[in-house]
């Protein structure tokens, strides 16, 4: 097979030498793959087998779990630090959760690429993660569709409710307060996800939508930052 | 053809050790049983006895069979450095290179939230209360120089905000007697990014 571009998002020790590794690629998806020998002390697989890093991947294999057998870098891993690598792994985390095995998403591989452009920027993390949601929730037909329950256009003067299982908004009662506005959804569904002042919404309404991929566990890395969050206002 | 059953369970529990498959826990069962059984007594003794007793440094979770180690309890350590380790490994590893005087503090771990390890784990609060005691004027974060030690760095820098303890992290560079033709390019970027100025003393 021909080399391809890779990146590494999830690696655990493996045996004595080896490392079982998931791997976001550009062809094939979420790959699993045993990577032998790279836990050696020795072994020059093991600084540049590092998440962030563009890889070029090849491995043999025809079950679930794959042989990794060529790896390379091209360039060097984002420089990650602080809030911004807490961010790379949730995209990391959130990858690994929802994208089945070996199901072919360019889409996502190429989102994925630009939130580890936009991860060193503070300004540029919310919206590129937001778009990585989304093209995740694309691929997987659960994006949502901005209409009503009945199939009708959105109202810029309601308030809606998300139902992840329907795709759809409901409506709220007139006057009645929380969930999103209309007019802010019509932004959204314009694709303008990065607009100033969408952020929190559009934050709530990729949350809602994810939630039933995700099923019951929380994240750990959204875990994570808001505990970071939390400690900091206590400061 | 098998061994008899205590032989065999013999065979089973050498396997625990990493590195050891059948073939190894084999010779090192019967080297054991047939040429050194003085040796085996006194490692069957001694591994039950550390197995029992040693435990966590109260003050610094190394590992010791004492309430205090010995490090901690030396008045030869400078008490105002603070050392911040992933594993006892690594603590050994910077003793063992010198020059470093302070004292330890040994998280046995990183944080890792997509292996689910989360401040609670690492005993981040027991450092925390370790910091409160005072007297402690810089904390070095020697955590590993890979994704999940710089999220633990940062998670214990982001603890330490606000307080006047002076915070430090381990440099990155070129290895020494290493050719930087060798060098992978993240390292290599980072040793760039984090020169120092020339010194000619």
């Amino acid at each position: 097979m021909q080399p391809q571009p890779a990146y590494l998002l999830h690696k655990q020790p493996y045996r004595e030498t080896s490392a079982l590794v998931e791997l976001l690629t550009l062809e094939h998806g979420r790959v699993r793959a045993v990577a032998q020998g790279v836990q050696r002390p020795s072994s020059r697989s093991r600084a540049r087998l590092q998440p962030f890093a563009p890889l070029h991947v090849t491995w043999v294999g025809e079950g679930d779990l794959k042989r990794l057998r060529l790896m390379e870098t091209h360039g060097s891993a984002a420089m990650l630090a602080g809030e911004g690598l807490l961010c790379g792994f949730y995209a990391n985390e959130l990858l690994t959760r929802v994208l089945p095995l070996l199901y072919p998403v360019r889409e996502v591989f190429a989102f994925y690429a630009a939130v580890l452009d936009a991860l060193p920027r503070p300004e540029a993390r919310a919206p590129a993660l937001r778009r990585l949601e989304v093209a995740v929730l694309e691929a997987l037909d659960a994006e949502p569709r901005f209409c009503d329950l009945n199939d009708a256009e959105l109202d810029p003067h309601r308030r809606y409710v998300y139902r992840a299982e329907a795709h759809r908004f409901e409506a709220l009662d007139v006057g009645a307060g929380g969930g999103l506005d209309g007019r802010t959804l019509r932004l959204l569904a314009q694709g303008d996800w990065a607009a100033p002042g969408l952020a929190g919404p559009a934050k709530v309404l990729t949350r809602a939508a994810l939630a039933p991929l995700l099923g019951n566990t929380p994240l750990r890395s959204r875990d994570l930052m808001q505990r970071l969050a939390a400690r900091r206002r206590g400061n | 053809m098998s061994f008899s059953p205590l032989v065999d369970r013999l065979l089973e529990a050498l396997r625990v050790l990493p590195g050891v498959g059948p073939k190894t826990a084999q010779r090192m069962a019967l080297h054991l049983l047939e040429r050194d059984r003085d040796g085996g007594r006194r490692l069957a003794e001694v591994m039950a006895r550390a197995l029992e007793e040693v435990g966590y440094c109260r003050r610094c979770r190394t590992l010791t069979e004492e309430e205090v180690c010995e490090l901690c309890r030396s008045a030869r350590r400078d008490e105002r450095l603070l050392c911040v380790v992933e594993s006892p490994a690594d603590m050994l590893a910077i003793e063992d290179a010198g020059g470093y005087r302070g004292q330890y503090f040994v998280l046995h771990g990183h944080l890792s939230p997509l292996d689910g390890i989360g401040p609670e784990d690492i005993g981040l609060d027991q450092l925390a209360a370790r910091l409160d005691e005072g007297g402690i004027e810089e904390v070095i974060l020697a955590t590993n120089p890979t994704v999940e030690g710089e999220a633990t760095a940062h998670y214990i820098a982001a603890q330490l905000e606000g307080s006047d303890v002076r915070l430090s992290r381990l440099a990155y560079g070129v290895p020494m007697g290493g050719e930087l033709e060798y060098v992978d390019g993240g390292t290599l970027s980072r040793a760039f990014n984090g020169r120092l100025p020339f010194s000619t003393e």
